[in-house]
């Protein structure tokens, strides 16, 4: 799933605002990174190459809910 | 019971069904949050903030043409703001821009004249050859000022496009999405929109507006431009200003392995430092490849070792720049697309020649495994289309509206991909001359004075979505939409029977869905504005596309397959009727607006 996991997160945010399509939030219990709203990314990375201590993995497959009814 | 058989279908039955099956096929790898029950909201919109804000020139973007329209506004005198959906240098499609055109007058192989006629004679006649000069004349300058803040020193753009701001002290507002445009006694008074971040909605006063917003798409997969959905041409068209070029193509493809995956399709060229690019005129990324795949089925191939099948008809390409598809290699000695230069001997500097045959030498769905078209779905060519400039400093028929980059619909390279790397530099060169033109229109404007009760109404617009307790998921609209307008036979292969099919659905959406877009929260309320303005993009797409009857560059008509010279030397311009209808114009090639 596209943006798959935040790991030794240091809660700088500098991934928050490098997101161009808001996926990464900043947890108000830790303060840490957290994926959103994975839907909307649109796995170019820029999240990972701004993190200062490498910590967001992304894979390339986006996988994704089943399309139900009226939306 | 009714005749349930294929011929007791109604058309709209049986338009509703295959267009069903196609969605569902086309988006397989789209994903959205499906939300049936009740708006469950997390901000409570009768209890936002609310901020006014104040400025001569209000900066919209913070990409390449917001970075300059910024540095060079305040370097003329003009106190300016900027204000970004994203974060500067880090959304649009500048962080993914790795390629920038420099003409050294020194050192160039063709005069600016010659230059600018080899591009008039690949695009048609479709540029606007003003803008086309314009860019290569300023081109080094700009080059030369980026080097110096460190441009070509990293591949992310955020610390050297800071450098400039920082020294300036340049005011910047960060996730802040502008929704509106505020006009008042005919002139700009100001934009309004709120923030992503917290529940706050933003009034900003102002002399003088740039649109540095960029172009926008259907937030297809494999293109990075999923935060892009014309939001500047849209707002700017909703308060009287004049919009062009909607029925151009980009013809970018992607890779079929993980499609939905823009870093992994463009081989690394994220993770590059940016480079230049000298002369090197092509008639590019048009809707050939596409006609391709239409006629053969994927895969498509522009690589060696490809299929080189010869297809019969298709798109005109003059004789000049056609693809030497025998070879197997894209024209010019270049890798025959807009991005991914690889990195030259020196930083900054790209070096002559074919590029390697490593995964760096090639661009964005040109990948040795299968790709497939319409990667960036919805969009034109870069600077083909948004708003019609009235004047070769990108100044809309609003006073004290500008717009520039590719959110200005100049024509710059026309309507095909021309030189390489220009986009870049055109939106550095058209942000400065802008911004230039508006910092001196500021020292004669003063801050119009806007009603209470038109900012209570466009409180209630942007919150609208927040306050519904019922309706559709902006997720699930932008997924029918896509579902409509992406597939190859409606906006590429186009023919007037599928394009007033599609249309009929994009009117049910304008109609009936946009007005009941929900939200339950600040993210959710960002993608139900961009939905709104996605259906109005593909509104302005299709109707465009059905008037223009000919075939040129990127827009290319099965019914009507030839260039016509005799009726179509024209751009089709875009405007809001006083009946609020959309109206549609030609605009003669080569002339500015009447």
């Amino acid at each position: 799933m596209s943006i798959k996991k935040i790991s030794g997160c240091i809660g700088c945010g500098t991934c928050v605002k490098s997101c161009p399509t808001d996926v990464i939030r900043l947890s108000p219990k830790d303060g840490k990174a957290y994926i959103a709203y994975p839907e909307d990314c649109q796995i170019c990375h820029l999240c990972r190459m701004y993190c200062p201590v490498d910590a967001i993995t992304i894979e390339p497959e986006k996988s994704i809910p089943v399309m139900i009814s009226w939306g | 019971m009714s005749d349930k058989s294929d011929k007791g279908m109604s058309r709209r039955q049986f338009l509703g069904l295959t267009g069903g099956v196609v969605g569902a096929a086309a988006l397989a790898s789209i994903g959205f949050k499906y939300r049936g029950t009740k708006n469950e909201r997390k901000i409570d919109p009768e209890n936002m903030n609310y901020k006014e804000n104040e400025t001569d020139i209000l900066v919209i973007g913070g990409g390449m043409t917001g970075l300059f329209a910024a540095v060079k506004g305040h370097d003329a005198g003009a106190k300016v703001l900027m204000v970004s959906k994203g974060r500067l240098g880090s959304s649009g499609q500048t962080p993914f821009a790795k390629g920038i055109f420099s003409y050294d007058a020194a050192t160039a192989s063709v005069s600016l004249d010659e230059f600018t006629e080899q591009v008039s004679s690949s695009a048609l006649k479709t540029n606007n050859p003003v803008f086309t000069r314009q860019m290569a004349e300023h081109s080094k300058a700009r080059v030369d000022e980026l080097r110096e803040w460190g441009f070509f020193d990293s591949p992310l753009y955020y610390d050297s496009f800071s450098k400039p701001i920082n020294e300036r002290n340049i005011s910047v507002m960060e996730r802040i999405m502008i929704t509106h445009l505020i006009k008042e006694n005919g002139k700009i008074a100001g934009a309004a929109g709120f923030s992503i971040d917290e529940p706050t909605i933003h009034i900003f006063k102002a002399k003088s507006v740039i649109l540095c917003t960029g172009a926008g798409g259907f937030k297809p997969n494999g293109f990075p431009i999923c935060d892009l959905t014309h939001d500047g041409s849209v707002m700017a068209y909703k308060i009287g200003a004049k919009i062009t070029g909607k029925e151009w193509n980009d013809g970018h493809g992607g890779s079929m392995d993980n499609p939905a995956a823009c870093y992994d399709g463009w081989h690394g060229m994220f993770a590059m430092s940016p480079s230049k690019t000298g002369v090197e005129i092509h008639h590019d990324l048009g809707v050939d490849i596409n006609y391709r795949a239409y006629v053969l089925g994927n895969p498509v191939s522009m690589m060696p070792g490809g299929d080189n099948t010869i297809v019969e008809g298709g798109p005109y390409v003059p004789e000049k720049f056609v693809r030497n598809r025998e070879a197997g290699a894209p024209p010019g000695g270049g890798n025959g697309d807009k991005m991914g230069p690889p990195p030259g001997a020196e930083a900054g500097d790209r070096p002559s020649g074919p590029p390697p045959g490593g995964e760096e030498g090639r661009g964005p769905g040109m990948a040795a495994g299968a790709s497939s078209g319409g990667a960036s779905a919805g969009m034109a060519i870069h600077k083909s289309e948004g708003l019609v400039p009235i004047n070769e400093k990108g100044e809309s028929n609003i006073p004290g509206l500008y717009a520039a980059g590719d959110a200005l619909g100049s024509y710059m390279a026309g309507a095909i991909y021309t030189q390489v790397g220009s986009s870049l530099a055109g939106s550095a060169v058209q942000g400065t001359i802008a911004s230039e033109a508006a910092a001196e229109y500021c020292q004669k404007a003063v801050l119009q004075n806007i009603p209470s009760s038109k900012i209570s109404r466009i409180k209630e617009e942007i919150l609208a979505p927040l306050k519904r307790d019922s309706g559709y998921s902006p997720a699930w609209v932008t997924q029918i939409l896509q579902g409509v307008m992406i597939p190859n036979f409606v906006i590429y292969i186009k023919k007037e029977s599928i394009l007033k099919a599609a249309l009929a659905y994009v009117e049910e959406l304008r109609d009936h869905h946009s007005p009941m877009l929900r939200a339950a929260d600040l993210h959710e309320l960002r993608l139900a504005h961009e939905t709104e303005n996605m259906i109005v993009n593909a509104e302005m797409k299709l109707k465009a596309s059905l008037m223009r009857k000919e075939s040129r560059c990127s827009h290319y008509r099965l019914d009507y397959p030839d260039v016509d010279y005799k009726n179509w030397q024209a751009w089709i311009n875009i405007y809001k009727g006083s009946d609020g209808e959309m109206k549609f114009v030609k605009q003669p090639f080569d002339s500015w607006p009447v």
